[in-house]
């Protein structure tokens, strides 16, 4: 049983059971297990020794645009609201220093496979501010305008055109992900982000024309005022629109945490029944018209790059989501920005203020992190087993990781074994299968393994699993 | 610690370690073990050659077991880790000479220049058994197979310049690299079709004269073409024979 045979099955009942705080594994250990005592320094051992390996892996940049010309109200980013492009250029700047600093910590044989430019609203720089940081990347990585690479980047369509979108494949883009989110005009209103199909449409054609590879969209549930039969609208156009992924996202409401969403009336959002409702009503539809579910949040057309990866077993986690190239060093860029070189995460300071001092007395603005240990290496592989491929076969885990399976991870067996009497998995002598039950609950099957959770201070963090 | 996370970690294959031996024992894998086991040397005589040995290390990845010019006193046999010499010339250009793994012995070419005339760095952790030379000499006089023996590390030793100083393409020597680490675990009682490449790309191609990009372009070719699989540092040799006739000498051992 491979998971893009299996169709999830969606029991409401069960999922609101299941639906406690719990981190996406977006990376194993998560977020709040970095630390400081992982510095600039330890970054520089990690990039010197990703480069001594017999064949150092392809490199993966990420670069983070915090800006946003207009707050949506649903966000939980890091970013900044300005009108004005030019209050970028102070960033822009540093960014430019940290591409200079952070570039020759990688020998240049590397080819640079994927990027990625993710916000905030990384289409609020113009095309001359885009094309002097691509042209950055190029004097200091092995970047690529041409051939196998997957460049991407997320555009808020109410700030880019068809143009934009056609220059930008000059400079190398080859995917797209837009920001819908709702086409509900009462839920756009809501969330101070309003947004038309033909904004949106011109995006995609203009990306379609110019020969990007993949197009995917966003859309969240559990927005404020957000209705089934408003959903059900918004399901319709974005199947006409048919972009090749869809990632249906839930909207986690923290108001402590993020200040835009104390604009958000609490008393307008669904109650949890609906908000499963809705992600059902998503699921069912996509499902409908003819895409696969990958897990978590994410569709494909069964064509996608995506689906391929999950049918050849290549695909794998990443800050993203799902990624088909996951044996990357990922290279983080920008404020808040997160790098995995080797086995080693680190994240850029998260505020503005940091991440231009460091960069300011020439140094490398890493303000967290951490060495991921066997036990770290070993547990990472199991939950993205489960989360990628939904099965698990210990015997070939154990002799792949030198490692006794079931007396290792005993106590992770029995909690696997409760879930599976609630039908999320099942287990026999050599194998753990993710059931079609348990395809929609996949961070509490992944959670089993995470050795982190036994701290009880850390789930007020996470944000709920569905 | 974290609570809950596991510490029983075996590492396996992924760090060899020849450590099984006792005070009548030797370590399966030592270089030593068949020289004095085979003739069947009595109780009086092995216990006679391990007061010469003391364990030291571990040494952290980059340090030094000995430097260029240091006196010689001892030998030393690779318990555990992967170590290479090296030289570095007056524009300060290191040559990498070899790469030494668990059972196999470093500082033979000391012998004569009565001084180390190269660097020993460990590449990972490494542990060693320490032979004192002068009693190691002086006992061999009374144990021929010991002399025996060490003759026969000394004549090996010799021999692993020459593959270097020919000509051969960058195919010839990593096909070469690879079969003869893979018959060196081997004959220690390792898997030799599994191991870990545990010296940098850069120290790679130095050994083997070629720039670090062809390394990688080699190995993955290599991999491309079935004849290997490689993950991170972990190799595996899938079709030896592919290799050897790339390699093109029965004699490929390359060091």
């Amino acid at each position: 049983m491979r998971t893009h045979d299996i169709l999830p099955e969606f029991d409401a009942a069960l999922i609101a059971r299941y639906d406690v705080a719990g981190p996406r594994y977006t990376s194993y250990p998560t977020a709040p297990q970095f630390h400081a005592g992982f510095t600039e320094d330890s970054l520089k051992a990690a990039a010197l020794a990703s480069n001594e390996e017999p064949v150092p892996r392809p490199l993966s940049v990420y670069v983070h645009v915090p800006f946003c010309f207009s707050p949506c109200f649903y966000c939980g980013c890091m970013r900044v609201i300005t009108r004005e492009v030019s209050k970028a250029d102070h960033y822009l700047e540093r960014l430019h220093r940290e591409i200079a600093l952070a570039g020759p910590m990688f020998d240049r044989d590397r080819p640079l496979q994927q990027l990625h430019f993710g916000g905030g609203t990384p289409n609020f720089l113009d095309l001359p501010r885009m094309t002097a940081v691509i042209e950055a990347l190029e004097r200091q990585f092995n970047y690529r305008r041409h051939g196998e690479r997957e460049y991407g980047i997320e555009i808020d369509p109410r700030f880019a055109d068809g143009r934009y979108i056609s220059e930008l494949a000059t400079l190398g883009f080859n995917r797209i992900s837009v920001g819908i989110q709702d086409f509900d005009p009462a839920v756009q209103a809501a969330v101070n982000r309003i947004q038309s199909v033909e904004q949106t449409r011109e995006v995609l054609d203009a990306a379609r024309a110019s020969g990007y590879g993949s197009a995917s969209v966003d859309l969240i549930y559990g927005l404020p005022r957000q209705t089934l039969d408003g959903f059900d609208r918004t399901l319709d156009e974005v199947v006409g629109l048919s972009p090749d992924r869809v990632a249906v996202y839930g909207y986690a409401h923290l108001p402590n945490l993020f200040k835009a969403q104390k604009h958000i009336e609490a008393a307008e959002l669904p109650d949890p029944a609906t908000r499963l409702a809705l992600f059902g009503r998503a699921f069912q539809r996509l499902r409908q018209a003819g895409y696969l579910y990958i897990g978590m949040d994410h569709f494909a057309k069964a064509d996608d790059e995506l689906s391929q990866a999950q049918r050849k077993r290549t695909l794998q986690r990443n800050f993203q989501g799902y990624s088909t190239h996951g044996e990357c060093d990922i290279v983080g860029l920008g404020v808040s920005a997160i790098s995995r070189i080797g086995d080693s995460y680190s994240q850029n300071a998260r505020d503005l203020i940091g991440y231009e001092a460091a960069l300011d007395a020439g140094r490398l603005p890493i303000a967290r992190g951490i060495q991921l240990d066997r036990d770290d290496i070993v547990r990472r592989a199991a939950i993205s087993e489960l989360m990628c491929h939904g099965e698990l076969d210990m015997a070939e885990f154990g002799e792949k990781h030198q490692l006794d399976f079931p007396r290792m991870f005993a106590a992770e067996l029995l909690r696997l074994d409760e879930q599976a009497s609630d039908g999320l998995v099942t287990r026999d002598e050599t194998t753990i299968r993710v059931t079609a039950r348990g395809r929609l609950l996949l961070r509490n099957v992944a959670m089993c393994f995470d050795a982190y959770l036994n701290q009880p201070s850390e789930s007020a963090r996470y944000s709920r699993t569905i | 610690m974290q609570t809950g996370k596991s510490t029983e970690c075996s590492l396996g294959w992924l760090n060899p370690i020849a450590d099984d031996g006792d005070e009548l024992h030797f370590c399966s894998t030592c270089a030593f073990s068949d020289a004095c086991l085979s003739v069947g040397y009595g109780k009086g005589e092995l216990m006679a050659l391990h007061c010469l040995v003391e364990h030291v290390g571990p040494y952290r990845t980059g340090a030094h077991v000995f430097r260029t010019g240091n006196p010689f006193r001892a030998i030393y046999a690779v318990r555990a880790g992967t170590v290479k010499t090296c030289v570095v010339d007056k524009d300060g250009r290191e040559q990498v000479l070899g790469f030494y793994l668990p059972g196999e012995v470093i500082g033979l070419n000391a012998i004569y220049p009565d001084q180390f005339p190269c660097d020993a760095v460990a590449l990972e952790a490494a542990q060693f058994c320490r032979f004192s030379f002068p009693a190691m000499s002086a006992l061999a006089t009374r144990m021929p197979a010991l002399q025996a023996h060490l003759f026969r590390l000394l004549s090996k030793e010799l021999g692993t310049a020459t593959f270097l100083a020919a000509d051969h393409s960058a195919d010839e020597r990593m096909a070469a690299f690879l079969l003869d680490l893979g018959d060196r675990y081997r004959a220690r009682g390792f898997s030799g079709t599994h191991f870990r490449l545990s010296m940098a790309r850069g120290d790679i191609a130095n050994y083997l004269r070629l720039a670090a990009e062809t390394v990688s372009r080699v190995i993955g070719r290599f991999r491309n073409q079935g004849l290997i699989d490689i993950h991170g540092r972990s190799v595996t040799l899938l079709n030896c024979q592919g290799l050897r006739e790339l390699a093109k000498d029965e004699n490929y051992a390359a060091g």
